[in-house]
């Protein structure tokens, strides 16, 4: 009761006339309020809305485990951290890996395969796919978080996760997106099929990168946000939104290359509308989650 | 030609006075013409007529048959060329075509007739002109579709003839003349009345011409002045009047009557009835008429009038007695009625022309006209009738005298009134609803109008009417009146006798009919005795009002008759006179008066009264062209404007009288003085001038006749309608006497249903009491009957009543039955009882018995109870309060117990609670532990990822010193480490020299506490001291390393001499970051200290003192490395060739065996 004084009482006609995220603050401070966090809750809630970028980074670190749930813990937990970042980024420079030149991507990188221990003989060496794959994600995540220390701290568990939660299930994926491209228009589909595309389709940059350098930061981050909170099929939907939205112009393209060319550097202008309608789909198709809150 | 011979004689015989001779020729002549269809016999005989003028001949000749008609013509015309014949071939023309005959129609196509216009256009005789006058206009009504190609020659003869009476040209006479203008005046007639329209268009553009217009003035104005508009003027047009559809429909004698209509000359008009005295009438009655017309009623009448004029009009002959109507009101009422179902039933020329049997023509007129006239004049004398006034035809004479018979009783002074008065009260119980509006307009205007018009006021009044009055109009009029008049009198005959009247007017008619017809035609001739007394009348009003005052006679006589009932002409005429002729007439009217007694005035008063100059006077007050003529020549002034006919007729007249004057003197100088009077022509003209005018007298006699035929035609046809009429009318009275009978049967009947009915209502009222009696027997049986009914019931309930009265009987007995049956029971009950009672009595004594006995023996043992009792009451007593005693301990016990009890329980209670709190605290607690644990775990993954981080670290750490390492054994410092390797050896020899007893103990306890774990490296240490200079050395410096650390010494720096100071230049540096980096050792005693040796002996497997050895030692090589690496040059110049060259070698060797050892022993 007292929650449900503290809220708006108009909250509950806001979502019935088709506002949201009125009242999704206030209930997320509320939830943040919490000493003891319920990331579940926290998670449901990022998985049904779109957080307010001023918690965004605070749910990230929680969800992604670089902040534990208590609060009383929080200053010495980053304390722990940034001195770890430091003590890396020293060592880093020590052994003139890193300098100040060094672009702060990179710094991240060396970083993170310095502390996963595949920090490479020099820095001269090629980058691996994976690397690649990270400093995409670290570049998008640049944009987004403005504090290094959790930059790359989030950037790291990020990836982390995506390496080891959902090792199983990105593979997956692309099946996955067929079905759902199916379900929602088929002839797209027979098209790229007939195309032959289907298989060419750039899931890396879907599916691995997480659309990171595919759709600007700004929706990206609320892609991501579902990311976060354990749901990778958002990618799918995300994917398949941007066949929709762009079948015209992929249905007019009938080269496979074309259409890998195209779907690689997509417009930016709607990528807005097209995480919103991912949404929507992905809400449609997997249910909204239950808030328990 | 001995046919020619015989011709001649035949022709001759013709002639001859013996009357059978005469039959017998024209028989012969008649069936030679039969036979013989060619010229030559009519030519002949033409001529034959042209040469003797036989009468014979001119018998044969006009009744011609058709074969022969085209030679007569064809000679006629022939002989019309010609001068000389002209006149004698004119009267034979006129004789033919007077007689009508069956070819008649072809005369529009023969050449005679245009050749008779062209005689008529070109010539000059006045006598010829005048005749062929007279029979164009006879045979204008013959031809009159026929007329239209020859239209304009009409007219224009017309022109030249009227130009002709006022021009004189040259020695023309003026009795010629006045018969010419007769002539004229007559064609006048006949154009406008046959062709109103051309005719007037005609006269417009003719006599707009300035030559003209004197002719205009002088001659045709006067005639205008006697007709009355045309009717077809306003209806009809130019074409429409010479369309033959038009004239189709009508007889030569309808157009001429037709013709007659249109004039307002008494001589022309009187002699149609229909028409002009119909237009005396609503004249004279101009009230009435006047309302009538005024009123819408009129058309709502006429209309009307089509469906029911024909039994008024059926049924009005029969009212021979309209007796209040005046006679010159009832007489024309007949006629009209007569013709108002003609113009609406069935159309009057022919049913009139099939129905009439023609009266030959041909032989009555020149037969009769003597005895005829006779017949007229006895019985106009006799009968008194108007005949003063020729307006008033004869055939109302017998009527007028049987209306006078019955109006006789009348009140004279008020006709008028009274005649009002009735004719609006029959009018009312009239079937017909449209009747009361009239009447009761009449009501309201007539008395206004009756007051208004005074009979002397009546011509003025009149004159206006008839100038407004309109030809359509005036027909409503007559229609209307008609209707009214035909009502009037049929109301008022209805209760009279109809057989009566119906019959004296039928015979009268037919009796009269020639008489009647022959006066009509000899009027004119009778006119010279009869007209004087109208022509004065005519003259004392000229000018417009003329036809007006011709009139007025009719309705005078009216007014006369009311106060002179049944009066003779004689007495009538003054009266008349009196009543209208202002004073300065008295002469002519005391003339008329004469005249009516049969005594002529003296040729000069006449003379000076036919042309009067106190008439002028008097007329030039009104009309001031009469007084333009007036200076000009009075006698042709007047003639015109009294009418030529009438002027003519006072020629004749005069001259009659002259003729009989001279006659009584018998003196011829007197006679000629008269004539020089007529024209002063000298006397041996006068023979030829009296034959010619002999001769214009005879055709306009011919004509006149041919006129009256017409009329007579004309009434025959009328007759014939009236008969019809009566026909019907009888037939209506039939089939009102068969209603009648049928009104009579009705009634029977209805008598007789009466009866039935009474005779039925009393059967009825026999029933009605029958059953009336029959209800009331029935009632009383009903009656009867019910109180029968309830008598048995009585006698039912009674029955009833002792039936249960039986039952109950019954009942009481069955009681008494059962009563005794258990009474016998109890009784037996009873002695059974009594019997047991007997025995339980018995017994009961001896029980009694045993009870004694008992109680004897209980009384024993009592006794022997009492006697044992008294021991045991005392233990008992004590006993019993022992336990008393005991029990109250064990009572207080037991509250002791129950009450520590409940202590306990609370306690126990309190405990328990206790004991939740404390669960929940341990809860609460674990909790809170978890939490922390959590925390606390979160916190340690933080510093265990950084501690991992750290590890990284260091590992990177340690992969670039090896690799440094590495690269540095690479970089040829090999050599440079020879000259050192063996200042190397020799001060590790020492430093092992000295610090053997030093630092042996420390070393080795130290080592001690790993021995465990390195056991295996220690026992080559000691052998490989001597055995491997390098490693003994690493022992060594590890040795010193540690011993430094424990044990600052200076003996290093003493003995170290040069190498000494050089390692403490070398390490004076570091010394104080080697302690740091040393210093974290110590911090090895803690977990995390610890763990970091576990984790590097388990990754290196190497011991830990050796681990610290080596680190030491790699430290130490590390900065030695540098300061060798750095000062590599400056040892050398002075020490450089001490160092034993193969020191470098073995060195290189042992830090190879070293690996190697290592490697061994790794493996």
């Amino acid at each position: 009761m007292t929650e449900d004084s503290q809220r708006n009482f108009r909250s509950v006609y806001y979502e019935k006339v088709g506002f949201r995220g009125v009242e999704e603050k206030k209930s997320l401070e509320i939830l943040l309020k919490d000493d003891r966090l319920d990331i579940e809750k926290l998670c449901t809630f990022s998985q049904r809305f779109p957080l307010p970028s001023m918690y965004r980074a605070l749910v990230w670190k929680v969800l992604l485990g670089i902040l534990p749930p208590h609060h009383e813990s929080h200053t010495q937990v980053m304390m722990y951290r940034k001195g770890q970042y430091s003590d890396v980024l020293h060592a880093l420079k020590v052994i003139r890996f890193v300098s100040d030149a060094t672009p702060q991507v990179e710094v991240y990188l060396r970083m993170y395969q310095l502390e996963s221990g595949k920090l490479p003989r020099s820095p001269s060496f090629p980058l691996k796919p994976e690397d690649e794959v990270f400093l995409a994600i670290a570049k998008a995540m640049e944009e987004m978080v403005e504090d290094s220390v959790d930059c790359y701290w989030i950037t790291r568990c990020f990836v982390n996760q995506l390496n080891n939660k959902y090792r199983d299930s990105l593979p997956q994926l692309p099946k996955a997106f067929e079905q759902y491209l199916n379900l929602e228009d088929s002839r797209l589909l027979s098209h790229l099929k007939m195309c032959s595309a289907v298989s060419r389709l750039p899931y890396d940059l879907w599916f691995k990168r997480c659309f990171a350098g595919c759709l600007p930061e700004s929706s990206l981050q609320r892609v991501w946000d579902k990311v976060v909170s354990g749901s990778c099929k958002i990618l799918v939907f995300v994917a398949v939104e941007i066949l929709l939205t762009f079948k015209l112009k992929v249905m007019a393209l009938n080269n496979s290359e074309k259409i890998t060319k195209f779907l690689e550097n997509i417009p930016q202008d709607s990528s807005d509308a097209i995480v919103s309608k991912a949404i929507d789909l992905w809400h449609k198709h997997c249910g909204t989650p239950v808030h328990s809150a | 030609m001995a046919q020619q011979a015989n011709l001649g004689e035949l022709l001759s015989m013709l002639d001859s006075p013996v009357l059978s001779v005469r039959d017998d020729v024209t028989a012969i002549f008649k069936e030679n013409l039969n036979a013989d269809r060619g010229p030559m016999l009519v030519n002949t005989l033409v001529d034959y007529y042209l040469e003797t003028s036989s009468q014979q001949v001119l018998h044969i000749l006009t009744t011609l048959q058709e074969p022969h008609d085209k030679h007569l013509l064809d000679k006629m015309n022939e002989y019309v060329g010609k001068a000389t014949s002209r006149l004698s071939t004119l009267s034979l023309l006129g004789h033919a075509i007077r007689l009508q005959p069956p070819w008649k129609h072809k005369l529009s196509q023969a050449p005679l007739l245009p050749s008779l216009l062209k005689c008529l256009k070109v010539d000059t005789d006045v006598i010829v002109l005048t005749t062929g006058v007279l029979v164009l206009i006879t045979m204008l009504p013959m031809i009159p579709q026929a007329g239209k190609q020859h239209l304009h020659d009409f007219f224009d003869i017309f022109g030249r003839l009227s130009s002709w009476c006022l021009k004189k040209p040259g020695h023309v006479a003026e009795i010629y003349l006045v018969h010419l203008h007769a002539s004229v005046y007559a064609l006048f007639h006949r154009l406008y009345g046959m062709y109103p329209c051309n005719f007037v268009s005609f006269l417009r553009s003719h006599y707009s011409m300035k030559e003209n217009l004197e002719t205009f003035e002088e001659v045709v104005k006067p005639m205008m002045e006697h007709v009355r508009i045309h009717p077809e003027l306003v209806t009809g047009s130019k074409d429409h009047e010479l369309d033959p559809r038009r004239w189709k429909k009508l007889e030569t004698h309808d157009v001429v009557i037709e013709c007659a209509k249109i004039s307002l000359d008494p001589t022309e008009a009187s002699y149609e009835d229909g028409y002009s005295v119909s237009h005396q009438n609503s004249a004279r009655l101009p009230p009435r008429s006047a309302d009538v017309t005024a009123s819408p009623y009129v058309d709502t009448q006429n209309s009307f009038g089509s469906v029911t004029s024909t039994p008024h009009s059926v049924s009005r002959p029969m009212s021979s007695t309209p007796g209040q109507l005046p006679p010159p009101l009832s007489s024309p009422a007949p006629r009209l009625s007569a013709e108002a179902p003609q113009a609406t039933l069935w159309s009057p020329s022919l049913m009139c022309g099939m129905a009439t049997p023609p009266t030959s023509p041909g032989n009555v007129p020149p037969d009769c006209p003597q005895p005829c006239s006779k017949a007229f004049g006895a019985l106009a004398g006799g009968k008194g009738t108007p005949s003063g006034t020729p307006a008033t035809s004869p055939p109302p004479a017998p009527l007028c005298h049987s209306d006078d018979c019955v109006h006789v009783p009348l009140p004279p002074p008020t006709a008028a009134p009274p005649r009002k008065e009735e004719r609006t009260d029959p009018a009312r119980p009239c079937l017909h609803r449209q009747h009361h509006l009239p009447n009761d307009r009449g009501l309201e205007e007539l008395p206004g109008g009756k007051g208004a018009v005074t009979l002397s006021d009546l011509p003025g009044f009149l004159g206006g009417l008839a100038s407004e009055e309109d030809s359509i109009e005036k027909d409503n009029e007559e229609a209307a009146i008609y209707k009214e008049l035909s009502e009037i009198t049929t109301a008022d005959t209805e209760p009279l006798v109809p057989r009566g009247g119906f019959d004296s007017p039928f015979y009268q008619d037919s009796l009269l009919g020639c008489p009647r017809k022959t006066p009509s035609a000899t009027t004119s001739a009778q006119g010279a005795s009869v007209h004087p007394e109208p022509l004065n009348a005519s003259l004392d009003k000229l000018g417009p009002d003329t036809p007006k005052q011709a009139f007025t006679p009719i309705e005078l006589p009216g007014g006369g008759r009311d106060q002179s009932p049944a009066g003779s002409g004689e007495h009538q005429t003054p009266l008349e006179t009196r009543i209208l002729t202002p004073s300065p007439f008295r002469v002519p009217s005391q003339r008329g008066a004469g005249f009516g007694s049969g005594q002529p005035p003296p040729y000069d008063h006449l003379f000076e009264v036919a042309l009067p100059k106190t008439a002028h006077h008097f007329i030039s007050k009104k009309t001031k062209e009469l007084v333009k003529k007036m200076p000009g020549n009075a006698e042709e002034a007047c003639a015109p404007s009294a009418s030529p006919l009438e002027v003519l007729d006072r020629l004749i007249q005069q001259g009659a009288d002259a003729h009989g004057k001279e006659l009584s003197r018998l003196s011829l100088p007197s006679k000629s003085v008269d004539w020089t009077h007529f024209g002063g022509s000298p006397p041996s003209d006068e023979i030829r001038t009296l034959r010619n005018q002999l001769l214009l007298l005879h055709n306009q006699l011919l004509y006149e006749r041919f006129k009256r035929q017409q009329h007579a035609v004309r009434n025959r046809r009328l007759l014939r309608r009236v008969i019809r009429a009566a026909a019907l009318e009888e037939h209506n009275a039939a089939m009102k006497d068969q209603l009648k009978l049928q009104e009579k049967d009705i009634q029977i009947w209805k008598v007789s249903l009466q009866k039935e009915q009474a005779r039925y209502s009393q059967l009825q009222e026999q029933r009605d009491t029958v059953v009336a009696q029959l209800h009331s027997q029935i009632r009383q049986l009903q009656h009867d009957r019910e109180e029968f009914y309830n008598q048995s019931q009585e006698l039912q309930t009674k029955l009833e009543d002792c039936r249960n009265m039986v039952a109950e009987l019954r009942l009481e007995l069955k009681k008494a039955n059962s009563k005794v049956c258990h009474t016998e029971l109890l009784l037996s009950q009873v002695s059974q009882k009594l019997s047991n009672s007997e025995s339980v009595q018995q017994q009961m004594e001896f029980l009694n018995r045993q009870l004694l006995v008992l109680g004897e023996v209980n009384e024993l043992y009592l006794e022997q109870l009492q006697n044992k009792h008294s021991d045991t009451t005392k233990e008992v007593e004590v006993m019993k309060a022992a336990y008393r005693k005991e029990l109250e301990k064990h009572r207080s016990h037991a509250l002791q117990q129950s009450q520590r009890l409940d202590t306990s329980q609370r306690r126990v209670l309190e405990l328990e609670a206790q004991l939740a709190k404390k669960d929940h605290l341990l809860v609460e607690q674990k909790k809170y532990l978890e939490d922390v644990k959590l925390q606390a775990r979160g916190q340690l993954q933080a510093a265990e990822s950084r501690y991992e981080a750290q590890k990284r670290i260091t590992q990177v750490f340690e992969l670039e010193v090896l690799d440094l390492y590495g690269r540095l054994g690479k970089d040829g410092l090999l050599k440079k480490l020879e000259v050192e390797k063996t200042e190397a050896a020799e001060a590790a020899e020492e430093r092992l020299d000295c610090c053997n007893d030093s630092c042996s103990d420390p070393v080795r306890g130290h080592s001690d506490t790993v021995s465990g774990h390195n056991g295996e490296t220690r026992p080559p240490r000691p052998g490989s001291t001597r055995g491997s200079g390098g490693r003994g050395g690493g022992g060594s410096s590890s040795s010193s390393s540690s011993s430094q650390l424990s044990t600052p010494e200076k003996p290093p720096t003493q003995r170290a001499g040069p190498f000494s100071s050089r390692w403490e230049t070398a390490t004076g540096e570091p010394s104080t970051s080697i302690p740091t980096t040393v210093g974290s050792l110590p911090s090895s005693k803690s977990f995390l200290g610890m763990k970091a040796r576990e984790l590097f002996r388990n990754k290196s497997e190497s011991q830990c003192d050796e681990d610290g050895v080596t680190i030491s030692s790699l430290s130490e090589t590390l900065k030695t490395g540098v300061d060798m690496g750095m000062e590599a040059k400056t040892p050398l110049s002075p020490d450089g060739p001490r160092p034993a060259p193969p020191s470098p070698d073995s060195v290189g060797q042992l830090r190879i065996m070293d690996y190697n050892e290592a490697h061994q022993e790794h493996s």
